[in-house]
């Protein structure tokens, strides 16, 4: 039983509109705001096919955000590309390192998994902290945007580019979310909730797992190559491990395992940390206590524990979603 | 002039000192890791804790060694409060809520350190025994560092006493294996793991006062340590002595090697070696379990 | 209870009266500084410092109040960028002043130059800000890195110092000032035997770097570290015998007076160039120090110098525009124009490219009275940062 509208898609649809309409509302820095935000929560998705469909925790995965803009910034700026084919090679380059690494390393478990691809996306912070050509620690600025001419927005403008950035979040969510639905994410699932049960069954697990490493990394590349962009420059900090750490946490506080989920923690610990540290220099303290009450309070995370309040309660069985 | 055998002999010292002090700072998170499967991010900001401990006992003793003797107590008394109030709840959470708590613990203790100690780096002024030199095969050598090593190498003798041959040693070392049969005897192995975390705790308190004679002592400080310590638990293997031991010499003289012989690569050196070993050997070099 | 209101009333009414009725706009400072991360303990310095200049150059020009608005570059480029977004186009500031990374400071830079936004750096030393990367609205109170480190070259050759051996953190900045150190000291005659860069991250261990430099037996040893490393590095310097043998050189931060007391031993007899150490002798450094001191218990930094002097540029432009920052151009010129005798002796800047021109002091730490601490040993003169690519 396949069902349209399901609760994610109904909370996807709505943060949408949601800000669509903000960014027409609000001031030039929300705006800003806003496709920061947006270009964090499609990356977020991509750890989260990782970290909560196929179970393969990263703390490396700010390495293939980091190849994303690299490449966007070396072939703009040094080569004198246009952006759109600039794009599209940007994402494929974060595909094939993303092949090449997860060949060796879908293999690995657990803790195991988690180091060895932080040692992976240090190596890659390594290289490019020391690579004078691409501007060494300083970064690389001068990176341009996309041009929409054609579709009459003016990237330029803040709130065009907000909505440019909120388009490609809205298209790689369906995309993700077919992909989910499909078979395959089905598998994968199953593989997460059982690996041995699945390799008895003659799936290829080991493929699987890369297949979606990749994609994963596919991902995060088109969200380094617009967060390139959105900021004009990139520098070595995108890759470094911690990076990485602070999007798995955002991931984990939304609740793991649904697209909306990732969304919602990196919008909701964005806008905290943002808000917090402009009141108090002392922000990281409330955060550390917020993500502590979270295990307490809503284990499943934030949009994890809501969903299953939700899907519990009578209105939403009145629907007729007897569960989704 | 790097073949100069004296030359090597003082690399490999460097090398040992830098490893006794990232065998004390892991032997505890292996462990824990190994029996409890507790992951637990925040084992660096014990260390941080463990630091600032000992410039809090320094500056009201004027004594190394006072705070050598308190700072690591301070920093079990912490660890167990954080076990009681924190921890034990997530005994048996799954791994990612271990992570989002033991992280905010990071963000918790980081702002506890400013708001208790200031932003600005310090130090702990070594001993007054160990803050000359010595000669070693005519190269002037600083005694402190002999002194780490020789510290580590005791500790090292403690817990492998402890382990092999004493009543607890061997329930520990059952219940890495199979907790549920050792539970099923009528052994408390749940007192025997909480016994081991504050091991691990005092542990890394200790190697923060040690290391805070040497290295500098800031905010930030627990994060530096953190992924080296988690190296050398991947590296050697869970939950067991002989890894955290092996581990530790591995990556520190790595890491010394590395910088004198191919300083282009120094960087890395310690995370390429990880990953050929990870490539090879999937559960680390000498897990104390096997992997299924 | 018809009293009581009526009380209330009485009393609410003459609040209202106290309240001037028009009054002015405050003049809006964006303090673009980390406040976390790495750095935080030099961010505070910067602000303890700008509010004390404030309190003693006047925070209230023409009637309008100087107000600051802090945001957290947490030290990171992305960060740093998002939170001069927000101090540029929501609170609408009409200065910035910051940062403390030059990472920081690459990553703001365009920003900052579209929206002819007046900035005012107070420590980050990137030289391309000086150079191919200079924009109009731009000054800088602190330093180029080349600035402190070129005319060093130059003067430890012609002091006697002929095989030095270099070493820095492997980042921009460590790079940057070796090379120019190694341009002044090439020029003038004297060769480099051997330069090291350890890693920035993870760098545990400066032992087996300083086995290499003593095999390599320099008459000096030239060096860039700052914060954590400049204590840890010291130390093992000294601990290492080194102090004996080979004498130690650096670029000022290294025996930073935040510092210098937990160095111990090993930081006395080091010798440095900056841009300003503690005890220059100058009326207005002993006002400043004295306040300093009054406020904080302790002395002031060179950090906290670059922060005052800060203060003193905006306060200074401030009262030769009346207060007026809604011609953000003219407020501009009246920023490159401010000049003044300050704690670093005479400062003004480059109308070629905004860098300050100041005195970098040459100085030797030694012991008096069981307290380490630097005195000036020598002083090379309006030092210009040297750039040449420069157009605005």
């Amino acid at each position: 039983m396949k069902k349209l509208f399901t609760l994610d898609r109904f909370v996807a649809l709505f943060l949408i509109a949601l800000s669509l309409l903000l960014s027409e509302s609000v001031e030039y820095y929300g705006q800003e705001l806003i496709a920061e935000i947006t270009i964090l929560a499609i990356f977020a998705m991509s750890l989260d096919l990782l970290v909560g469909y196929a179970g393969l925790v990263s703390l490396g995965h700010a390495a293939f955000l980091g190849i994303g803009s690299y490449a966007t910034g070396i072939l703009t700026v040094q080569y004198g590309w246009e952006m759109f084919p600039t794009m599209l090679i940007s994402i494929a380059l974060a595909g094939l390192v993303s092949a090449l690494v997860g060949i060796f390393v879908v293999r690995l478990e657990g803790i195991f998994f988690i180091m060895i691809t932080l040692a992976v996306s240090q190596m890659f912070h390594a290289y490019f902290l020391k690579n004078r050509e691409f501007g060494g620690d300083d970064g690389m600025p001068g990176i341009q945007r996309l041009d929409l001419e054609a579709f009459g927005l003016t990237v330029f403008d803040p709130a065009d580019f907000a909505k440019f950035t909120l388009i490609v979040a809205v298209l790689v969510y369906i995309g993700l979310d077919l992909l989910m639905s499909s078979p395959f994410g089905r598998y994968l699932i199953g593989i997460h909730q059982n690996e041995n049960r699945m390799r008895s069954l003659g799936v290829p697990v080991e493929q699987y797992k890369l297949a979606i490493f990749i994609i994963a990394g596919m991902v995060a590349g088109l969200s380094g190559s617009l967060q390139a962009q959105h900021t004009g420059f990139v520098s070595p900090d995108a890759m470094f491990w911690t990076v990485s750490g602070v999007v798995l946490i955002m991931v984990i506080a939304g609740g793991t395992g649904s697209l909306v989920g990732a969304v919602v923690g990196a919008v909701i610990v964005r806008l905290l940390s943002h808000q917090i540290s402009s009141l108090t220099e002392h922000w990281m303290l409330f955060m550390g206590l917020f993500f502590i009450a979270i295990v307490l309070f809503a284990s499943d995370g934030i949009y994890g524990t809501f969903a299953k309040y939700c899907r519990r309660s009578r209105w939403w069985k009145s629907a007729g979603n007897s569960s989704d | 002039m790097y073949s100069d055998p004296t030359f090597l002999v003082i690399q490999t010292l460097n090398g040992l000192q830098l490893a006794m002090l990232l065998f004390l700072l892991s032997v505890g998170l292996s462990v824990v890791f190994g029996l409890m499967n507790i992951v637990n991010l925040a084992h660096g900001t014990l260390y941080m804790f463990g630091a600032y401990f000992g410039i809090w006992v320094y500056n009201l003793t004027e004594s190394f060694w006072a705070a050598l003797a308190l700072a690591p107590l301070g920093v079990m008394l912490l660890g167990m409060f954080f076990y009681e109030i924190l921890i034990k709840k997530l005994r048996n959470a799954p791994p990612l809520q271990q992570v989002l708590v033991t992280f905010g613990l990071i963000f918790v203790g980081l702002d506890a350190v400013r708001m208790s100690w200031g932003n600005l780096a310090t130090s702990i002024p070594k001993p007054e025994i160990f803050s000359g030199s010595v000669l070693i095969f005519g190269e002037i050598y600083p005694s402190y560092r002999l002194f780490i090593i020789g510290l580590g190498i005791l500790v090292m003798l403690v817990l492998y006493f402890c382990l092999e041959r004493t009543r607890v040693g061997s329930i520990i070392r059952a219940g890495v294996d199979d907790r549920e049969m050792v539970s099923c005897l009528g052994i408390n192995v749940d007192l025997a793991f909480f016994g081991v975390f504050c091991i691990g705790c005092y542990l890394a308190g200790l190697s923060g006062v040690v290391a805070g004679a040497v290295f500098p002592v800031e905010p930030g400080m627990d994060m530096s340590v953190l992924i080296l310590t988690l190296i050398v638990v991947v590296v050697g293997g869970l939950g067991s002595l002989k890894g955290a031991v092996v581990g530790s010499l591995m990556i520190g003289l790595a890491e010394t090697y590395g910088q004198v012989f191919i300083p282009e690569y120094a960087s890395v050196t310690i995370y390429a070696l990880m990953a050929i070993i990870l490539l090879k050997r999937p559960g680390g070099l000498f897990p104390a379990r096997a992997v299924q | 209870m018809k009293k009581m209101y009526f009380l209330l009333m009485v009393a609410l009414s003459s609040l209202f009266l106290l309240t001037p009725i028009h009054a002015a706009e405050p003049v809006k400072v964006g303090m673009i500084l980390p406040y976390s991360g790495v750095y935080a303990g030099l961010g505070k310095e910067i602000t303890r410092a700008f509010e004390l200049g404030l309190e003693v150059f006047g925070d209230e020009v023409n009637g309008r109040k100087i107000v600051l608005v802090q945001e957290d570059t947490e030290g990171k480029p992305n960060s740093g960028l998002s939170k001069t977004k927000k101090l540029i186009f929501s609170d609408k500031v009409d200065v910035l002043v910051g940062p403390v990374s030059s990472g920081v400071l690459a990553a703001m830079r365009d920003t900052v130059h579209n929206s002819k936004t007046p900035f005012v750096i107070a420590n980050a030393g990137h030289d391309g800000i000086s150079g191919a990367k200079c924009s109009p609205w731009i000054v800088r109170t602190s330093f180029s890195n080349r600035q402190v480190v070129r005319p060093m070259g130059k003067w430890m050759y012609d002091n006697g110092y002929r095989k030095v051996y270099l070493m820095a953190p492997d980042y921009a900045a460590g790079h940057q000032m070796m090379d120019h150190f190694k341009a002044g000291f090439k020029e003038a005659g004297g060769t480099i035997i051997g330069e090291e860069y350890p890693p920035l991250q993870g760098t545990k261990d400066f032992g087996p770097y300083l086995a290499k430099v003593k095999e390599a037996k320099p008459d000096a040893l030239f060096v860039f570290f700052a914060g954590g490393p400049a204590i840890q590095f010291v130390k093992s310097f000294g601990a290492f015998g080194l102090g004996n043998t080979i004498p130690l050189a650096g670029a000022g931060w290294l025996t930073s007076p935040l510092y210098i007391k937990a160095q111990g031993e090993g930081a006395n007899n080091i010798i440095g160039s900056a841009n300003y150490i503690p005890s220059i002798d100058n009326a207005a450094n002993k006002a400043y120090q004295d306040a300093f001191k009054a406020k904080h218990k302790r002395e002031g930094s060179e950090f906290a110098v670059q922060g005052y002097d800060s203060a003193r540029v905006i306060v200074e432009a401030l009262k030769a525009v009346n207060g007026d920052t809604s011609d953000k151009k003219a407020f501009m010129d009246a920023i490159r124009a401010v000049t003044f005798d300050g704690p670093r002796g005479k400062m003004r800047f480059d109308s070629k490219n905004g860098n300050i021109i100041q005195n970098i002091y040459v100085y030797k730490n030694s012991k008096t009275n069981g307290v380490i601490a630097p005195s000036v040993f020598d002083v090379i003169k309006d030092v210009q940062d040297p750039s040449d690519s420069c157009t605005m």
